[in-house]
């Protein structure tokens, strides 16, 4: 009997309609753990190598995670896997909702597409039976009120992933949605579940998940359950006032993950919206502006006491005590949104110097229920303004919007145009660097990307962990794999001897030294998310540091394993190298996921909270491929790596 | 280890309406089966069985009790974090998270939305890391059911 995960996946093949379960040998869960890293396992072997990422050899993976269900707390969150379409290289998109032990409750820890259907279909799977069924009626309709149908003709009880209408139209910047608009919005995989004519997947499991140790998971839990905070005690004038503190002080101090989710319980994301534009955290302007261009002036609509005005309840996602979503009313043709996060509010405002909060809530839901990400998208905006106002796209070419800096009518005209693929909008829909090359005249002098992903809204010029993990990591661009800043919260010296502790106050010069430690920190965080993906935990919860939040200790008392935090680390260390083997395997240079100079300080910029600063990516990456025994010049896994992992004869 | 039901059984079919986990075959007037690998040992089938046919995963007879007498959860919001686990643990869906904040929060709060769609099982208070919810016998409905 297998305990903490199912032992068990679900694979369908849409061209031949054929449903199989299959087992999985423990071997695997011990070496890969569930969730990211038993898709990793998996779809190494299964898509062959250059396969088409929308073609019928691609295979799309719905994942759990090893921790969800356990009793542990903070581990709702699911996966969705595949080959980006968008930068061709590993693929994944994180959510939380309650989709994740909708899987486990079936009886799998992931479920598995491949091929193409000949008409819109979608999953339908209880725990006794799996089974297609027509999803032509739903086929155009947003995510909403799709998903509304569909519980409508399952039950009540039932948990839905799905896509709208980006991912139908194969936007390679379009995502999956659940829970009426939380998006698994990263890596184009909405385009991926499109092309494979999948609306959705829909899970009505009963299924009861065993663990090994049912009392030293309570005993555990209850002692991290007293470790979250309650709601930071001051106003949202305050927390941006921080973020001046925060850009002036010569010194900073190692931050306490406390401190953050105490301002997450009260505000959500959006308790950064200010205090990250004010010291520096903030891309503005297509990351060519800083934090003066869009002062506390500018960004006061986004004030989070704002946005908490328009919140009717709080979101929890499952298995969640903190709460950081929310439920937000609003005016106009829709009538409630998911509370806005801190990127979309972001890559929807500062990066388009968009001061509008109205228009931001709006777009917010508009890409929600199109399903298409909103960070890409507000940065493929941001991208096109910046052509506009160089002459490179024209009044003509944008179908008469007068794409300025700030003019929040043209830019919601613009992505409008985008989920509707109209115009303009359809050479945008796919995001920036795809839109450059489309329009061409000079236009990539404007892009910022990492391998064809728009990176997100925390600069590397202000904590160059960000442009480290935006560069080297095999899913590019992405801000929840590492940073100088989440070591420190994450505090996993505490637990695993020999790794190197931060001082408490330390001058922010040394943030941007490119020395070994910073390669060794930024290795370490990428094999800790690596086990935070496969256990299905929210990165926000690991904040707590791991003398609070018991992740290694619940994995043991969850599958009766008895390993040392140390080898867990171990266990995201053959992930990562396994999925930068995915890469290698279907020909992408490491290299070239560097992230554009511009978001690197090259040349630095002038002014602001991140004057004159560059970060060492050379040195930087060299350094990191070197910590996991790769080749420190092309990024690649050596012969003797593979070996060591067991991967040599893949 | 998955409920049973023995030769005892005289196809009245009130535990195959019952489970909610749809693991209870069989015709009407024959004996029914438990579907091991669906069975998720709620124990309802056993609450419901006239002829003490069932037994559960220790192999004792069940009991048959009368639905008014079923224990059903009782949230003490004081200690709830609104974490959603009981309400995704529900396997009939009665327990769900309400609509509107808890007085004087801004939480949602779980609530027993369709007392009579609950079969007892107690999942949620075994699942709720607040130890929030308690399982109790229904005192008033007792008393009107006599």
């Amino acid at each position: 009997m297998s305990f903490g995960y199912m032992g068990k996946i679900l694979l369908v093949d849409l061209g031949s309609g054929e449903l199989k379960e299959r087992s999985v040998p423990d071997e695997v869960y011990e070496k890969y753990l569930s969730g990211m890293g038993l898709a990793a396992r998996l779809l190494y072997d299964m898509i062959p190598a250059g396969a088409d990422p929308l073609g019928p050899d691609n295979v799309l993976g719905f994942v759990s995670g090893l921790l969800t269900g356990t009793g542990s707390l903070f581990t709702g969150r699911w996966m969705v896997t595949g080959k980006s379409p968008l930068t061709g290289t590993w693929g994944d998109a994180n959510c939380g909702g309650f989709f994740s032990p909708a899987i486990k409750r079936c009886g799998y820890d992931g479920i598995f597409f491949k091929g193409i259907g000949k008409s819109p279909v979608y999953l339908y799977a209880n725990g006794i039976k799996a089974e297609l069924r027509d999803a032509s009626h739903l086929w155009g309709k947003d995510t909403v009120e799709a998903e509304q149908s569909l519980i409508a003709e399952a039950s009540p009880t039932a948990h839905v992933a799905l896509i709208g209408p980006a991912g139908e139209r194969l936007s390679l910047i379009s995502g999956v949605s659940t829970d009426r608009g939380r998006m698994a919005a990263r890596s184009g995989l909405g385009a991926v579940m499109g092309s494979k004519r999948l609306k959705a997947v829909v899970l009505d499991g009963k299924k009861r998940i065993r663990v090994h140790d049912p009392g030293a998971m309570r005993t555990l839990t209850k002692k991290c359950n007293g470790s979250v905070p309650p709601s930071i005690p001051i106003s949202g004038g305050m927390n941006a006032m921080m973020g001046i503190l925060l850009r002036v002080l010569p010194t900073a101090m190692a931050m306490d993950g406390r401190l953050v989710l105490s301002m997450y319980r009260k505000w959500g994301t959006t308790a950064l919206n200010q205090m990250s534009i004010e010291w520096g955290d903030s891309p503005i302007k297509n990351w060519a502006g800083d934090n003066e261009d869009f002062g506390l002036g500018r960004s006061a609509q986004v004030n989070p006491d704002e946005i908490r005005k328009r919140e009717k309840i709080k979101y929890h996602c499952y298995s969640c005590p903190l709460g950081c979503g929310g439920i937000c009313t609003m005016e106009g043709k829709y009538r409630e949104t998911h509370k806005p996060e801190y990127e979309s509010v972001l890559a929807l405002g500062g990066l388009c110097l968009n001061e509008d909060a109205r228009s931001i809530f709006y777009l917010n839901e508009l890409l929600n229920r199109a399903g298409m990400d909103t960070i890409s998208a507000g940065a493929t905006a941001a991208f096109a303004i910046e052509c506009y106002e160089n002459g490179i796209l024209t009044r003509e070419d944008t179908g008469g919007l007068e794409l300025a800096w700030g003019n929040t009518g043209a830019m919601v005209a613009l992505i409008e145009k985008m989920v509707a693929r109209e115009g303009i909008g359809d050479v945008l829909a796919d995001g920036s660097k795809i839109a450059a090359a489309r329009i061409g005249r000079g236009a990539e002098r404007y892009l910022v990307h990492a391998g064809g992903q728009e990176p997100a809204m925390h600069d590397g010029r202000s904590d160059p962990g960000y442009a480290v993990h935006y560069s080297v990591e095999p899913t590019p661009g992405r801000h929840t794999l590492g940073s100088w800043v989440y070591y420190e919260m994450w505090q996993l010296w505490k637990t695993v001897k020999g790794l190197p502790k931060p001082a408490l106050f330390y001058f922010k010069g040394s943030k941007y030294k490119a020395d070994g430690e910073k390669a060794r920190i930024a290795a370490v965080n990428s094999k800790f998310m690596n086990v935070v993906n496969g256990s299905g935990m929210c990165m926000f919860g690991s904040f707590l540091g791991a003398g609070r939040i018991p992740t290694f200790a619940w994995l043991n008392a969850a599958t009766g394993w008895n390993r040392t935090p140390a080898e867990y680390l171990e266990i995201g260390e053959r992930i990562q190298t396994l999925k930068q083997a995915f890469n290698v395997k279907h020909g992408i240079e490491p290299l070239a996921l560097r992230l554009s100079a511009r978001a690197l300080g090259l040349p630095p910029q002038p002014k602001g909270a991140n004057k004159g600063r560059t970060v060492d990516i050379e040195k930087l990456t060299r350094q990191y491929w070197m910590e996991f025994g790769w080749d420190p010049e092309t990024g690649k896994p050596t012969g003797e790596c593979m070996s060591k992992w067991g991967l040599e004869s893949r | 280890m998955p409920y049973r039901i023995t030769e005892n059984c005289n196809g009245c079919g009130a535990c195959k309406r019952t489970c909610p986990a749809g693991a209870i075959s069989g015709e009407r007037k024959t004996v029914h089966a438990v579907d091991d690998d669906a069975c998720i040992e709620c124990g309802a089938c056993g609450r419901v069985c006239p002829r003490g046919s069932v037994l559960d995963r220790n192999h004792d007879v069940c009991v048959m009790v009368k639905r008014s007498e079923w224990p059903r959860p009782d949230v003490s919001l004081k200690s709830c974090t609104a974490c959603g686990i009981c309400v995704e643990a529900c396997p009939v869906g009665c327990l769900v998270m309400a609509e509107t904040p808890r007085k004087g929060g801004v939480d949602a709060w779980p609530y027993l939305k369709d007392e009579k769609a609950c079969i007892g099982c107690g999942f949620c208070g075994e699942e709720c890391p607040a130890e929030a919810i308690v399982m109790r016998k229904p005192e008033k409905e007792e008393k009107t059911a006599a």
